[in-house]
Formats: structure tokens, sequence, C-alpha cells
């Protein structure tokens, strides 16, 4: 659905942000882009919704080059929840800042009731409805890009460093959305330096380093790779490390805290 | 626009027009903002504006004092427009606009070779009060970070389904509100909190706080300036009471 083929990208600056990256997502897969700062991680998704366009190489979604389509076009299939709530939110109120998309997107007045209201329940904003987006709490932002960009029902959602400002609960809240959205047959490409959130979730990990892709693969195989790790300075979660220093353990890494539990809870203690 | 735009901003450089003192360069930008404003004809205005190009060259921002211009191009023809419309007069309308580009590129020479830190330095010589200076140098130091987030505003919104691009002249200023918005709450949040980690690092606790670079001017600053000056007062001289006031 989404592919790259030996994209480059160079900025204003001569900095060149993507060397040759080469990258397919299918329908309905969960990806993780890690990699330091700088490695080129945000740079690559706004190459899926046209904000920016490559040098050299091709992007395509659904089959569409994105450089003969307009980013609003992609929008429709392709739904981003960037990394600073604020750089978006201007309505007057929460329900008039959910039905902003909707309303670029041409939706009727009856759907777009219908999906705001969906979008604030599923997300807990219900409440705030009527009040001003730029009350809420960093957190409460966070959220509520998400919803609205959840509300038009895009088949593709990125989410941009989700975890900024959140606490454990709305971390694990999120976990359980990404779930959900996966579930529910959702592309969903996730772009955090978060290890430890992205772990349990164990979706497909595509490691960037100076934008290059130096890895691809599943988390439970990509992550228990120390040198490469290393080499793109991403830190390996907690749950590997732990399982690596075991002297008799199971035959995978734990996926969450509560098997690493269990595990030890049955006797298996070393 | 983004990028048309940013031939205002710093960049380092190590041209010998960028090593000159900042008071220097101020001078010369003066002076040759005074000079757009003495021409009375399009030759006159020609020469003074090939005099920039070259000092633009001197100092390797060519290609960003063309963004300058080009930047400048839609408010010239609208002069150049406006002009016609009440004199009826193509050499003065076409001289107004040409002016405005001059002292556009007069003063963006100044501001692209200089950097905020040393435009604090130049105001601090003319004793100005320490507020007005900090005020004036954040504001300016703040352009580049305005635009970042112009960008990244814009990026959002679009991927809202946000047509930036499309429809009437009503419909373009309609759809600003997104970007304008959220660009001047992060900006008066961003105030708010400069503010309050400026006070907790003690701004405004002696009245002359010392500073880490003290300009003094070298030879080559004290030739460059003396050769401005002469050269002012000559173009002025021979504008004046050589040219003939029309030539076209």
């Amino acid at each position: 659905m989404i592919e790259f083929r030996e994209v480059t990208f160079v900025h204003q600056n001569g900095v060149k942000a993507l060397e040759n990256v080469s990258l397919k997502i299918e329908p309905g897969e969960t990806v993780a882009i890690v990699g330091e700062n700088g490695a080129g991680k945000t740079t690559l998704v706004k190459h899926v919704t046209g904000l920016l366009k490559p040098a050299l190489g091709t992007v395509l979604v659904d089959g569409e080059d994105t450089t003969r389509t307009s980013t609003a076009q992609l929008s429709r299939k392709v739904g981003v929840a960037f990394q600073n709530p604020d750089h978006q939110l201007f309505s007057e109120s929460v329900e008039e800042e959910m039905a902003f998309g909707l309303r670029n997107f041409g939706f009727l007045p009856e759907l777009v009731e219908q999906r705001v209201t969906w979008g604030l329940e599923l997300f807990g904003l219900s409440e705030y409805r009527k009040s001003s987006p730029l009350v809420l709490s960093g957190g409460e932002k966070k959220r509520l890009t998400l919803a609205c960009i959840l509300a038009w029902d895009p088949r593709v959602v990125i989410l941009d460093e989700p975890t900024v400002g959140q606490d454990s609960i709305q971390k694990e809240k999120l976990a359980g959305t990404i779930r959900m959205l996966s579930a529910s047959g959702k592309t969903v490409v996730v772009v955090s330096h978060d290890i430890e959130f992205l772990w349990p979730i164990q979706p497909r990990v595509v490691v960037m380093k100076a934008g290059k892709v130096v890895g691809d693969g599943p988390a439970s195989r990509l992550m228990q790779d120390r040198g490469l790790l290393d080499s793109a300075r991403v830190a390996q979660p907690q749950l590997v490390e732990f399982y690596d220093r075991l002297g008799s353990r199971p035959a995978a890494p734990f996926a969450d805290p509560l098997e690493a539990r269990r595990w030890i809870e049955e006797g298996h203690r070393s | 626009m983004m990028w048309l735009s940013s031939g205002f901003i710093f960049r380092r450089g190590t041209s010998r027009y960028h090593r000159l003192d900042p008071r220097v360069k101020l001078l010369i930008s003066v002076l040759m903002f005074a000079t757009t404003l003495l021409v009375r004809t399009l030759y006159e205005l020609a020469a003074v504006l090939t005099f920039m190009i070259a000092v633009a060259a001197i100092a390797t921002v060519l290609r960003r004092v063309a963004r300058t211009m080009a930047f400048t191009g839609l408010f010239s023809a609208f002069i150049f427009i406006l002009n016609f419309i009440f004199t009826r007069n193509v050499e003065t309308s076409l001289l107004y606009a040409a002016r405005f580009v001059a002292i556009v590129v007069s003063t963006s020479l100044f501001f692209i070779t200089t950097s905020p830190d040393e435009l604090e330095q130049v105001m601090k010589t003319f004793r100005l009060p320490r507020d007005v200076i900090f005020a004036f140098v954040t504001a300016v130091r703040f352009i580049p970070v305005m635009f970042l987030d112009t960008i990244q505003i814009m990026d959002a919104q679009k991927s809202r389904g946000l047509e930036l691009e499309k429809g009437n002249l009503l419909r373009r200023a309609r759809n600003m509100i997104p970007i304008l918005i959220p660009l001047v709450v992060n900006s008066v949040v961003r105030s708010g909190e400069l503010a309050e980690a400026m006070e907790s690092r003690a701004y405004g606790s002696v009245p002359r706080p010392t500073s880490l670079v003290e300009y003094r001017a070298s030879v080559t600053d004290r030739v460059v300036a003396v050769a401005a000056v002469v050269l002012f007062a000559l173009v002025a001289y021979s504008f004046y009471f050589v040219l003939p006031a029309r030539i076209l």
C-alpha cells in the first residue's frame, strides 16, 4: 500500500535527510520507525502525505505517486498526528476542532456530528466538547489531535512521537488504541523514541540511521540485535535486556511486564 | 513563500564582509539606504542597485539577496500599479517600485550578514535602553523559529485536508486562519515561557550586565567606514551637481 522506491531527499540547506530508501508497508501492518534524532524518521513519514516530495525515487500510496497528488487528497487516506498538538489546534471549541478535517473532506453535517461524538467518547474527551482546545492539558491535546485524525477514518494512521508528554496510564491507553486500530485492519505507522512503549505492541520495526534504513523486521528479532541497536543509537527494551541476562529462560523475550512477572512467580528465578 | 522569505534570515558566513565590525556594516547599509532616497532617475537607481549587488557578491550572499529581491517583487508590482494609476507616468512609477526593492536589499544586507549577538552589541553602542535592545534582538532571533513554526503548522493543517492553494482570494485569506491562530498562540506562550526563563536566570538584577565580547574596530573596519562615507558624499554630490536631473 505504501511503497518507497529508492527515495532520496535533500533539505534546502543541502543536508541529505533520506538516502536511497526502499520500503514497502502492506495494508494492515503496524510499523514502528525508530532511530536517533535526525535519522530521517519524520522526513520519511512526511513523504507519505506528500508534504515532502522526493528529490530522487518514488513514493507510492495505493499505487498513486505522491508527487502527482495533493496533500489534502492523500490525507483522506493517510492521517498524520504530528508531534506537537499546539501546531494544529485553533478552533473555538473541541467539537469544532474535530469537525474541521471532516468538513474539509466534505462529510455531511449529520455524519460530522456522529463522527465527532464517536471520537470524543473514544478518547474520553466528551466533557470538554464545548471547551476551547487551547485550555486542555498536554495529554488531552495529544488525544484530541489523534481523535481529529481518526474522525475521518483514514486507512493509514501515522503517529509522530505519540508518547511525548503522556503519563503511563495515557501511554497504556494509547497502546490499546494502536492495537484496536491494527485489529480493525488499519495500517499504523508509529515514529517514536519510546522503545518501552513500542515493545509490548510488537510491531514490525524499521531502524533508521543517517537517512538510511539499516534494519527492518519483527520487533522480537530486531530488538535482540544489540549491535544494530547500538550502531543506530537505539536503546534496547528493558524486558529484552532482562531476558538476555537470564540463565534459564523461555524461548522468546517477554512481550510485556505481566508476562515476565508471571514467569518469575511460576518459580523461574535465576 | 518560505523559500523566498528565508532571504532575510541570518546565516553564519566567513566572507570579509561578514567579518567586518557590525557597526561598519550598519553604516554601509544606512548609507546605501540614504542613497536610494537621493536618486532621481532610473539610471542612478540602477547604479546604486549594481553597487548593492557587488556588496552582496563580496559577502557571498548573492543568491540570498536575489531571493530578497524576488520576495519584494509582488510589493513592487503593487507600488508600480498604484503609482501608475495616480501619476500616469511609467518612469516615476518604475522609479518608486525599484526604489522599494533597493531599500529592502540595503536593509536585508545588514540583517543577513549580522548575527543577533552582533546586533545586540551595535544597539548597546547607541546606549539604547536594555529592555528595548532585548525585545528587538529577541524578535530578530525568533524570526527563523516562527518560520519553522509556520511550516509545521501548515503541514499539520494540510494533513487535515486544508487546501491553501485553492479558491479565490477571500477563501485563501480565510484558509489562513487555521495557520495564524496556532502561530499567534504559540508565540504568546513562548514569550511567556521566555520571560520566566530569563527572570529565573537573573535578568534585570544588575543595571549594566557585562558582555562576553567587546567590539573594537580594526584598521580595516576604520578604512572601510571612511571609504563608505567618502563614496556616499561623492555619489550624493554627483547626483545633485554633476548628473542631470532627468536622463530618460
